[in-house]
Parts: structure tokens; sequence; C-alpha cells
């Protein structure tokens, strides 16, 4: 029996993040088309429709390129993510950082971002979600527009 | 949605936004939003169709729990 669109979707949607996870980077939708055994004109229209189902996302602007799939990110933040000793991988805001610890199970995640006051280096490093090294200890997170479209700044910012 | 060495280094961002006093959340607070139930399926194969539409319920529940149940945390209009 063929999949459903929910099913179709999901499964694109995973094959993203764990290509997130394997390689860094996002891939294109040619490439996630042939891995779920689809024409690449409806992998295309697939991964539109993903990335409506997932808002906090986005394509790059005119594009159908992947540029924000949280909690990573295709296009490089301040917020690099490091695992094994492998910086590969970055966040798309200081607090989708604090989540993909959930990426890497078992694994200690590290975040280190620069202060955008002082330039100065903020690192916090996790696994399986506890805190396990925060330097300098006062490291907090600031949300500068509030949550929900009508305050007219997108919140990762 | 940043982190800073500490909420003066925030202040003195120039950026920073006087209105968002409410905005600032302890790292371990702040672990906890984003370490709710749904965070821990992101990788499963149903993510998308069956965890991810309850995330916003949660983080209500969460920010209401950490005392944070405001508009500008809610994403409410104020």
């Amino acid at each position: 029996m063929a999949d459903s669109q929910t099913q179709r979707m999901d499964r694109m949607f995973q094959r993203i993040m764990r290509g997130l996870v394997d390689t860094g980077r996002p891939p294109h939708y040619a490439e996630l088309a042939r891995a779920l055994g689809m024409g690449v004109e409806d992998g295309r229209a697939l991964l539109h429709a993903v990335m409506s189902a997932y808002p906090i996302g986005w394509l790059h602007p005119e594009t159908d390129y992947i540029a924000s799939f949280p909690p990573l990110n295709g296009l490089p933040t301040q917020y690099r993510i490091s695992v094994r000793g492998e910086q590969k991988w970055f966040a798309q805001c200081g607090f989708e950082a604090t989540s993909a610890t959930w990426l890497f199970p078992g694994e200690a995640v590290r975040i280190d971002a620069p202060c955008l006051d002082c330039g100065d280096p903020v690192t916090v490093e996790m696994r399986d979600g506890r805190l396990v090294w925060v330097d300098p200890p006062g490291v907090v997170g600031h949300l500068n527009h509030g949550f929900g479209p009508s305050r007219g700044r997108p919140p990762f910012l | 949605m940043n982190l800073f060495r500490s909420e003066e280094h925030a202040r003195r961002w120039a950026q920073f936004n006087p209105a968002s006093e409410v905005g600032f959340i302890s790292l371990p607070e702040l672990a906890g939003f984003f370490g709710t139930e749904t965070r821990r399926h992101m990788l499963d194969a149903d993510y998308l169709s069956v965890w991810y539409p309850k995330r916003a319920a949660e983080r209500r529940e969460y920010v209401t729990r950490i005392g944070k149940a405001v508009p500008f945390w809610l994403g409410t209009a104020d």
C-alpha cells in the first residue's frame, strides 16, 4: 500500500534531521527524493510541505535550500556545536542550542558561542539533557523580542 | 534567543530591547524548557506527525510552571 502524505512527511523529516546529525549539513531535496524513492520534483514539493508543517525552520528566501531546521542550522550561526571533539554543527539560536543534546544520546555535546556584548566565550556542555559544564557560571538565556508573530521580529534573533 | 555571559552582559548588548527585562531565563530553566518530552523524540520516525504537534501545549505548561506565563513568553497578544 502506498504511503500516505503524513507518512511521507514523517519520513522526509526524519531524513533531514538524521542527515543534519550525521553530516552537519541539511540535505538537498534531490538527495532526499532519491533516498525516499520518489521523483525529484515530488521531493521538492514534499520538502515544502514538511517546512510548512514545521514552521520553526525555514528555507533560504527564494530558494529550496534548507537554511534552518531546529535545533540545528544549515546556515552557520554563532552557536557552534561539538560532539566527540568535532565541531561540525550549528544551532539555530542559543535556546535551541540547549536542545541539541537530545540529538546525540549518551554523548557530551558542547556549545561554544561568543557573548554578543563583549565577544568573550560562552561555553556550555550537556549530556542527555543535563548541564555538565558552564563557563562562566553566570551564563543566562535572553529572549529579546518575545515569542509570537505580533512583535514583529523573529524571536530567534 | 541568545546566551550571554551574564544578565549585565545582555543589558549592555547594543541590540538589547529595553522591553525584554522579562526575557531572562536561567540556564537550568532553559535546559528544561528545551528539554521537555517532545524534544526527546526528534529523531523518531513519527516526530513530525505525533510529537511536534504536542509541543505548543508542552511549552505553555512549562513556562507556567517556572512563573513565566506572560504574553512575552507565551506568544500571546499583550
